[in-house]
């Protein structure tokens, strides 16, 4: 599965970006933890010289270092790009042909990529979480390490990050070139919030059984891809479902790997019986997205002028759509391509 | 390898359609056709890199897509070295050494010692001929038993070329090993292969060993008084016609339009030396080969 000649193929194509993400590891975490205790220290002062405060150091803040902040979304926006290299590059050049007439299943390629990709980010992870753990427990302020569960800042977080990978890869054996897989990893990473927001506008500005999608369900966010990649979801529910869908993506990319039809490399997506679905999903949001742009410049109080508006952005973003979409699938991106 | 009624649709198109072949050890196989004939998508499917939409290409009796494995007795050099050309040489001669349970690293060395190749830390910085004999290296080296090219001498000097066509006659010779190429260099396939594959939309138009396809035909320069006579014009293949002077392809097997063209008492009647080039044009029609 692991074949030492399929690892250093992949390895030189990644070699830049893993060490990319070394460094916003090492930035996240460790430099984070140091950096933190220090300014933590500060407030310490500071609180000293008031009588009435003293300061504590809260959960959230220890979070930042482990799993969320803005490390978090620099790591995700690396392990998306990874993994676009990994597949997506390779189908925009002609390295997918050395790569597919080599003596190896498509299950074997796909697996190598995968393990090489989910194993150094386990490894960068934990090369990384430990020494910022001993930081923090080493300091005065290891107490703050008792706010936070290990689920909270280790296992979800681990779990979350391969588990995004895995989900782009999957992408990846869908999309045609490495920018469609970039678009597309988006999208569907953010789409069940992305729908939330735009079906509950739609509700709100005709008044239309709004009660039903007001307010914002937890399952929304178990749905969410990215929100596990940010270290929104460190609790076992969370865990046990990236753990799940680690293994959906999993299995689901081997097999759509197995039957990619390279022929069709370098257009927006692989599987031609899958340009429709996506092209009506896309569609959707971006008008659904022009209403909710257009309908926000009404005032609140004129319902028909908002509604009016609405429909207005709507249909100027669905002829832009339309548009760009037509273009987009006639691409063909290729670095060095031959026709037949 | 065996290659039994393989298609191949893109796109709603048949680019291959029932092609059926297969190919005999240390023999040159030259797939030929005009552009878009599906030359590369025929090498790139034996190669395993697409799936067919029908068919199946076999080595020993096992097919390439349900036992990968075999295709560690293949290795396909496609037209470019862009594959790996951030790779050195030396990374490049440990990667095929993992990747080719075969790979043979001191013919590797002989072989770019031979050719003057120097070590590279990208083969990348090689020239373009460079570049060619280096992938055609890599590939003999992986002791393959069919090594699949694609336009291996595509834009490369007389000198490289030369070399290029001489180690493939060597391999082919001495180390037993079936190359399959596929080439617009007509001239070059003629010195090189044994059989020849000539696609046709997809098909195979027809498929010979070089030596019986060109006793297929007979060609003459003949001069008519004044032009051919219509009868005549419609029996054979009219290659080239300067004046009254025909350059014209006729069919052994019709020994009646030989003796059609004596009874019309041409001026000149001279057999030339029949070219794949000839057959190419004959069967494929035209003056020129590029669509």
């Amino acid at each position: 599965m692991m074949h030492k000649g399929l690892l250093q193929q992949n390895w030189k194509q990644i070699k830049l970006v893993v060490w990319i993400l070394l460094v916003i590891f090492v930035l996240h975490m460790p430099l984070q933890a140091a950096l933190s205790i220090e300014t933590w220290n500060e407030r310490v002062e500071q609180a000293e010289q008031s009588e009435e405060y003293v300061y504590e150091v809260q959960a959230w803040e220890v979070q930042q270092i482990f799993s969320e902040g803005l490390f978090s979304f620099f790591a995700a926006f690396t392990i998306a790009f990874l993994a676009a290299v990994l597949i997506g590059l390779e189908r925009n050049t002609r390295r997918n042909d050395f790569t597919f007439s080599l003596p190896f299943s498509r299950k074997q390629l796909f697996l190598s990529k995968w393990l090489l990709g989910s194993g150094t980010i386990a490894l960068f992870f934990l090369i990384n979480f430990f020494p910022a753990y001993w930081i923090i427990s080493q300091s005065e302020f290891s107490y703050a390490l008792t706010t936070v569960t290990w689920i909270e800042i280790f296992w979800g977080p681990l779990f979350g990050y391969v588990f995004f990978f895995t989900f782009c890869l999957f992408v990846g054996t869908m999309t045609g070139e490495m920018i469609s897989q970039m678009i597309l990893s988006f999208i569907l990473a953010f789409l069940p919030q992305i729908m939330l927001i735009l079906i509950q506008e739609l509700m709100r500005v005709h008044d239309l059984l709004y009660y039903l999608v007001s307010s914002h369900p937890r399952w929304v966010d178990y749905l969410t891809p990215f929100y596990y990649a940010i270290g929104e979801l460190g609790e076992i529910a969370g865990l046990l479902l990236s753990i799940l869908f680690t293994a959906a993506a999993l299995f689901g990319g081997i097999v759509l790997y197995e039957h990619n039809k390279l022929e069709y490399n370098g257009e927006f997506l692989i599987f031609k019986s899958l340009t429709v679905p996506f092209l009506v999903m896309i569609t959707v949001i971006i008008s659904l997205f022009g209403g909710l742009v257009v309908s926000s410049l009404a005032p609140w109080g004129a319902d028909a002028l908002r509604i009016i508006s609405y429909w207005i952005g709507f249909c100027t973003f669905l002829l832009f759509a339309v548009l760009i979409l037509k273009r987009i699938t006639a691409m063909n991106v290729k670095f060095s391509g031959k026709a037949i | 390898m065996k290659v039994k009624h393989l298609s191949k649709k893109i796109h709603r198109n048949y680019i291959l359609e029932d092609i059926n072949f297969h190919v005999e050890p240390g023999s040159i196989t030259g797939v030929v056709g005009r552009n878009g004939a599906g030359k590369t998508t025929l090498l790139r499917t034996m190669a395993g890199i697409l799936i067919p939409s029908r068919g199946d290409v076999s080595i020993d009796g096992r097919s390439i897509f349900q036992h990968p494995e075999m295709k560690a007795a293949t290795a396909f050099v496609p037209d470019s070295s862009e594959a790996l050309k951030n790779f050195s040489t030396d990374e490049i001669k440990r990667l095929y050494q993992s990747l080719y349970p075969r790979f043979d690293p001191s013919y590797f060395d002989r072989l770019m010692d031979r050719f003057g190749l120097e070590k590279r830390k990208k083969i990348g910085h090689y020239s373009k001929g460079m570049k060619a004999l280096f992938g055609l290296i890599t590939a003999f080296s992986t002791n393959a038993s069919y090594i699949l090219l694609d336009e291996p001498t595509d834009g490369l000097d007389v000198i490289v070329k030369k070399q290029v066509m001489q180690l493939l006659i060597e391999e082919a010779s001495e180390s037993n090993v079936s190359i399959i190429l596929s080439s617009h260099r007509l001239d070059e396939l003629e010195m090189m292969a044994n059989d020849i594959i000539l696609l046709r939309h997809g098909r195979v138009e027809s498929h010979y060993e070089l030596d019986k396809l060109k006793e297929r035909y007979k060609k003459l320069q003949v001069v008519f008084e004044e032009t051919m006579p219509a009868a005549l014009e419609a029996s054979v293949h009219i290659l080239d016609q300067t004046g009254r002077v025909y350059t014209i392809l006729v069919p052994e097997s019709d020994p009646a339009v030989i003796e059609q063209i004596h009874n019309s008492g041409p001026l000149l009647y001279e057999e030339l030396a029949m070219t794949l080039e000839d057959y190419f044009v004959a069967r494929l029609g035209g003056d020129t080969y590029d669509a």
